[in-house]
């Protein structure tokens, strides 16, 4: 009974998670598509959350492409099918693989970002603090957090898949001997606005839900320093089952248009 | 601004379900199960479906038009499978359509092919309805007989080497045949001949092949009784197969003019020996030896003068020679 | 205050009632604040006296009861009301709650910025600020971080805050908590010192009794989510309530 009391109340409390979740997204289109405009501090978040991001970005598409390449040569050899190497890489990099590794490295860098800090201000009644000096803290913290994260990400990723692309070439051009203008030739042959458009769609669903889940746990955290580490760890647990779900049906509507 | 938690739990639960919906509904669009239309359901036989699988796509004159639902082994070399077509192009399928198996492309998924059937009037399928079945030779077989194939080839090929070398080095009957020059001309003037006739042959074949189709069409006595299908295809048979003759014959004679006209140009046994690259080189350091040798006899003979012993000799050859020139 | 009963009060509270789930906090506070008192609430943790407060700025909404902020009831406000009204009240907040990812410069600016209004020009924002450190005594901290001092001067700079929009009501939520008794003195006699300055009206939180002693006019004590007893600090010190007397007691 008592189990059952408690499953019942976890699941009551999941259900009750995603619905506030929900009117938080609605308060954020409501709150966003009213003046005044926190404009500056939508800028300092976007160079924050772009620039911080940038190493960590670079640093994964680049050994992503690398050990890509690198772990599916040997099938494609065996097949005697190497010169299909930049088109499968580019291919998979582009559509697939690119934003979802680097989404959910945002998740850990971005999104708990976002929930300790936001967190700590809750805690600290930064928040508070800043409701009474006449300033809307869902404007100036929230909304530019959404934004800078929907601008950013896709921008990201599209830069994570570039360098990702570049490490795919350098595995070619020491092991198969394959001209940098070679492996670029054939990947762009390859690619088609198709493949690069939903993946950039996708990737600002992507932004917008590393932006929004982030938000709604710092600034719905509980007291305590508890609560921030709470807030921070449930935003990049939540985001990546976002990512997940969201990813899912991007590739059924990709499917259906494309 | 604060929500209830039954509100919120209400949202939440109506935010999941949608989604779970939505994705389902992506699901069937995007895979075009067929969930939205109506469907009948018809069978075909097979001893071999060649690796077919639930799912696989159904396909009528190469548009797709269902999935195969069901795949049952009847007994021992008959397999019975449903498939699910779509009852708005069922009507175009007739009762005399045949369905075979066949594969999308080299290595790709097998597909069962509904090809349409022969007469104009027959009905369409009603659900149900089992369909006649053709077993096509998968891509196994046809690679297993082109194995073979190949082999015979090769083994074709090396007997083949051996004759024409015996007929060069002109053994047997035929070598004897292919080196004697008049005896070449005669065949020629033979096979000329043949050739003439056959193509004789091909153009009469033609006029009949066009004659009998005149008659098909025509009501005459003769079509009445030629267009009984049996025997007219019987003849058509007959005639597919004669012009199928004429013209091996043609190529054979071809082959034969094309041999004769190697042995004119020369490539009987000498042709062989001085086309042989080792012999002319062994020839060729042969005569250097020899020449070499002769060399070297003159300079002994020249040594020989001039030695004290054999001076006197030499001495006196010579005086003879002069003498016999005086004499001269 | 022998002219008390005939003023009408700057802020007054009526029967405040908030819970949070089975957790009734306030069952009926009542509350009046006079122009130019320095009003100090007493309880114990827990008591309450910070959901007061935050409803008394619409941070909290309350379930029952209406709070009336010069002949305003804020409960029943729009927020562009309430934005403008905030400007008539600072509030310090119990562990200063200073933006920590901006200067204290910054810091003080941020109030400014939605009240362009109040400020003439943009050298009107600089004086301004100015003027609010030297009252705390900190202009030479304008460009440090707040990460860079020390919890006085934290303290200080969230009162220049507080007061940079020369607000008519001055809220302090535990004005001394988390300090040493030396700086907790200072804080004080800074907050007697500006309350004098600029003849605010002072509502202070407190279970910090030296604190009560020094700034009181008036007191309440707050027990069980009603204000138990009223009076000076002498009054209220010599009471022979035992309730009274536990606050008292060392």
């Amino acid at each position: 009974m008592n189990k059952a009391d408690s499953i019942l109340s976890q699941t009551k409390s999941f259900f009750a998670e995603i619905g506030d979740m929900t009117f938080f997204a609605g308060r954020f289109f409501k709150e966003a598509s009213s003046s005044p405009f926190e404009f500056k501090e939508l800028l300092r978040q976007c160079y924050n959350m772009g620039n911080r991001s940038l190493l960590l970005v670079s640093v994964t598409g680049f050994i992503l492409g690398l050990v890509f390449t690198l772990q599916s040569r040997p099938t494609l050899m065996q097949f005697g099918a190497q010169s299909w190497m930049a088109s499968m890489v580019s291919l998979s990099i582009v559509r697939e693989i690119g934003p979802v590794i680097i989404a959910l490295i945002c998740a850990g860098r971005i999104g708990s970002g976002i929930g300790a800090e936001l967190g700590s201000m809750r805690v600290t009644e930064q928040i508070d603090a800043m409701e009474v000096s006449g300033t809307n803290p869902f404007k100036y913290l929230v909304v530019t957090r959404i934004m800078a994260t929907t601008l950013m990400l896709p921008l990201l990723i599209i830069m994570g898949d570039a360098i990702a692309l570049f490490g795919s070439a350098l595995i070619e051009n020491l092991k198969g001997d394959v001209s940098y203008l070679l492996y670029f030739n054939q990947v762009f042959e390859a690619l088609k606005f198709s493949d690069i458009v939903p993946a950039t769609i996708k990737s600002v669903f992507f932004g917008f839900a590393i932006g929004l889940v982030g938000c709604y746990k710092g600034y719905y955290c509980s007291k305590g320093t508890v609560g921030v580490g709470e807030a921070s760890n449930s935003a990049v647990v939540y985001i990546s089952m976002l990512l997940f779900v969201i990813d899912f049906i991007a590739v059924f509507v990709t499917d259906i248009f494309i | 601004m604060g929500k209830s938690t039954s509100q919120k739990i209400k949202v939440g639960v109506f935010v999941v379900i949608g989604t779970i919906l939505l994705v389902a509904t992506l699901y069937f669009i995007g895979n075009k199960q067929h969930l939205f239309t109506r469907n009948i359901e018809i069978y075909a036989t097979f001893a071999n479906v060649n690796g077919l699988t639930l799912g696989n796509n159904v396909r009528y004159s190469g548009i797709n038009v269902g999935t195969v639902s069901k795949i049952d082994m009847v007994d021992e070399g008959t397999i019975t499978i449903q498939m699910v077509v779509e009852e708005k192009t069922s009507r175009f399928i007739k009762k005399d359509a045949i369905a075979s198996i066949g594969s999308d492309g080299l290595v790709g998924s097998m597909v069962v092919n509904i090809i349409p059937g022969k007469s104009q009037d027959a009905k369409p399928v009603i659900a149900g309805d089992t369909i006649q079945s053709y077993s096509r030779i998968g891509a196994d077989d046809m690679l297993s007989t082109l194995n073979t194939t190949n082999e015979n080839a090769a083994l074709l090929t090396s007997d083949l080497l051996k004759i024409t070398n015996k007929i060069l080095e002109g053994k047997g009957t035929l070598g004897a045949l292919v080196s004697d020059t008049l005896l070449a001309k005669d065949i020629r003037q033979v096979v000329v001949e043949l050739k003439k006739t056959t193509l004789g042959t091909s153009a009469a074949i033609t006029n009949i092949n066009a004659i009998i189709s005149k008659i098909n069409y025509d009501e005459s006595a003769a079509a009445v009784l030629l267009s009984d299908t049996v025997s007219a295809n019987q003849i058509k048979n007959v005639f597919a197969n004669l012009e199928k003759s004429s013209k091996d014959i043609n190529e054979v004679t071809k082959n034969i003019d094309e041999y004769i006209q190697e042995i004119k140009s020369g490539k009987g046994t000498l042709n062989y020996v001085l086309q042989d690259k080792d012999l002319v080189k062994n020839i060729d350091s042969s005569m250097i030896n020899i020449k070499e040798a002769t060399q070297k006899l003159n300079e002994n003979m020249e040594a020989l003068k001039h030695n004290f012993l054999f001076r006197g000799y030499f001495n006196k050859l010579e005086r003879q020679e002069r003498k016999e020139a005086k004499e001269k | 205050m022998n002219s008390i009963k005939n003023i009408k009060p700057v802020l007054e509270l009526k029967n405040l009632q908030k819970s949070f789930g089975d957790n009734h906090v306030l069952k009926g506070f009542n509350l009046k604040l006079f122009e130019g008192e320095n009003l100090v609430v007493m309880g114990k943790s827990g008591s309450g006296k910070s959901v007061m407060v935050k409803c008394l700025v619409g941070l909290i909404h309350p379930d029952g009861g209406s709070i009336n902020i010069k002949n305003q009831d804020i409960t029943t406000m729009g927020h562009k009301e309430l934005d403008l009204l905030r400007t008539e009240i600072g509030f310090l907040f119990q562990g200063s709650a200073l933006y920590d990812s901006m200067t204290v410069r910054e810091n003080l600016e941020f109030p400014l910025r939605r009240h362009k209004d109040k400020i003439e020009n943009f050298q009107g924002t600089e004086i301004l600020v100015k003027e609010a450190l030297e009252n705390v005594g900190l202009a030479d901290a304008i460009d440090l971080m707040p990460a860079e001092l020390s919890g006085g001067m934290q303290r200080r700079v969230a009162l220049a805050r507080a007061l940079i929009l020369k607000p008519k009501i001055i809220m302090y939520d535990e004005p001394t908590t988390g300090l040493d008794p030396i700086t907790a003195k200072e804080i004080i006699l800074l907050m007697r010192n500006i309350q004098k300055k600029y003849h605010t009206s002072s509502l202070i939180i407190t279970h910090d009794v030296d604190c009560a002693r020094v700034i009181s006019n008036r007191m309440i004590l707050l027990v069980d989510g009603i204000n138990y007893a009223e009076g000076t600090f002498e009054e209220l010190s010599n009471s022979s309530d035992p309730q009274v007397q536990a606050f008292f007691k060392n």
